[in-house]
């Protein structure tokens, strides 16, 4: 079997493990098997492509170079390159000069499924389905504070001060938020996706 | 920054897992974590719910370019020999027995070091810019690269020491967490079990660099502890990041 062909069958665990020695073909097998979700996040929180591509390659680069700092016990490889990604573009949208997270991205919509997406073959497409299930029974004013901390880099205190609620409403819907998508899950008998 | 009580934890947890906190905020739930790890469980499982947002944005392909401008900084890394990464908990057991040792004359220290840094920023100025050198020359082979490890670099900080031909070497931190403002990360050269005082990091931004006052030459280890602010005679505290020699 081919040493490419031997990467693809490993688990992530072990390509990191592989990664750790410095192993670039290993992590070259975890780019090609997350860097679409990562890449997917990274235009989600940027809003435009090349800033996307840039972040994704910090993001990787990253995860290349901190391979020795996943540890299982706190996740899986993709929550750890996707938690990476994630917050390093919330620091490069917090040390933008000027802030291109205007009031339209308060207004912005919900991240949606695509219909032609629906239902795809992977499992890790139906973990999105799922997710993306979740999210659709939170209350819109809930969802939107999840947005605008998660994929726009805002503080609670800064939401507070956008949507001008009382600080303590924004805590609340956030943590009224987390539960209820914690209780979709256990509705559904699904454990929640690592 | 105020030590965090119980009810304030409860209060920002849920913004802490969306990473919505002030850089002082966050510092300050880690800071309680840290003295109450019976509830990092508790965050984990959130951070758990909180992390599949991550899933929920419509999906994407990269370019395929940018999987190319990946792997040709990754397979230019890789072609260089890393550092053997090895456990860290003989040091931290080692240097825990270091512990109780008193502060001591610290006080009196902090005047020194004041005008010690001084010659410190310059120095490090100066050791950068001969890193940079000597990299781009090519003369890495005469120049050695020392990874650290350690609970830091777990948090996924990034530290290496590059001990150059003339016996100074320098410390360079990437992506530090971020530390209480009365504390001071501080680097220790161990020689038999001995750790001398050789630096402190003095953080801009996430980065921090510094020069290494002691020789590395015939030392045993060399590791990192976080110290009241101004550094302290001897180690009060388990290394952040160690790696032996």
């Amino acid at each position: 079997m081919g040493k490419n062909r031997q990467y693809a069958i490993l688990a992530d665990e072990d390509l990191m493990s592989l990664m750790e020695g410095g192993d670039a073909e290993a992590f070259a097998a975890l780019y090609d098997r997350h860097s679409r979700a990562a890449y997917s996040l990274c235009y989600r929180m940027m809003g435009d492509r090349q800033a996307a591509e840039d972040l994704t390659q910090d993001a990787f680069l990253k995860v290349w170079r901190s391979a020795g700092g996943y540890r299982s016990e706190r996740g899986s490889v993709r929550t750890w390159i996707l938690s990476i990604a994630h917050n390093r573009g919330i620091d490069q949208l917090r040390s933008m000069a000027s802030r291109r997270r205007t009031q339209d991205r308060v207004e912005q919509s919900a991240p949606r499924s695509q219909p032609s997406e629906a239902f795809a073959e992977t499992w890790r497409n139906r973990q999105r389905e799922q997710i993306r299930e979740a999210l659709d029974t939170l209350p819109p004013e809930q969802l939107k504070i999840l947005e605008l901390a998660y994929f726009s880099g805002y503080t609670h205190v800064e939401i507070s001060s956008l949507l001008d609620l009382p600080l303590g409403t924004v805590k609340g819907r956030m943590r009224l938020a987390l539960k209820k998508i914690r209780s979709y899950f256990d509705q559904e008998n699904v454990a929640v996706p690592r | 920054m105020r030590p965090m009580d119980e009810r304030s934890f409860d209060d920002l947890k849920d913004a802490y897992v969306l990473g919505a906190l002030s850089d002082e905020e966050r510092a300050a739930v880690e800071a309680y974590l840290a003295v109450n790890p019976e509830r990092q469980a508790e965050v984990d499982d959130l951070s758990g719910v909180a992390s599949l947002l991550a899933l929920a944005p419509p999906e994407h392909d990269p370019p395929a370019d940018l999987r190319r401008r990946v792997m040709q900084v990754v397979e230019s890394e890789s072609a260089r020999p890393r550092a053997a990464r090895r456990s860290t908990s003989s040091w931290f057991g080692w240097l825990g027995g270091l512990r109780n040792v008193a502060l001591g004359a610290a006080a009196l220290l902090v005047v020194g070091l004041l005008s010690w840094n001084v010659l410190l920023q310059e120095d490090v100025r100066d050791l950068r810019g001969q890193v940079e050198e000597a990299r781009t020359a090519n003369e890495a082979q005469e120049t050695r690269e020392i990874e650290l490890g350690g609970t830091w670099a777990e948090q996924g900080a990034r530290a290496e020491v590059t001990a150059l031909k003339d016996d100074r070497a320098i410390l360079v931190v990437e992506d530090m967490p971020s530390m209480p403002e009365d504390r001071t990360g501080q680097v220790w050269v161990i020689r038999d079990e001995n750790p001398e005082p050789s630096g402190l990091l003095e953080p801009s931004g996430n980065m921090a660099a510094t020069a290494i006052t002691t020789p590395l030459e015939d030392a045993d280890a060399i590791a990192v502890t976080i110290e009241p602010a101004g550094g302290s005679e001897e180690p009060t505290s388990d290394p952040v990041l160690v790696q032996e020699l």
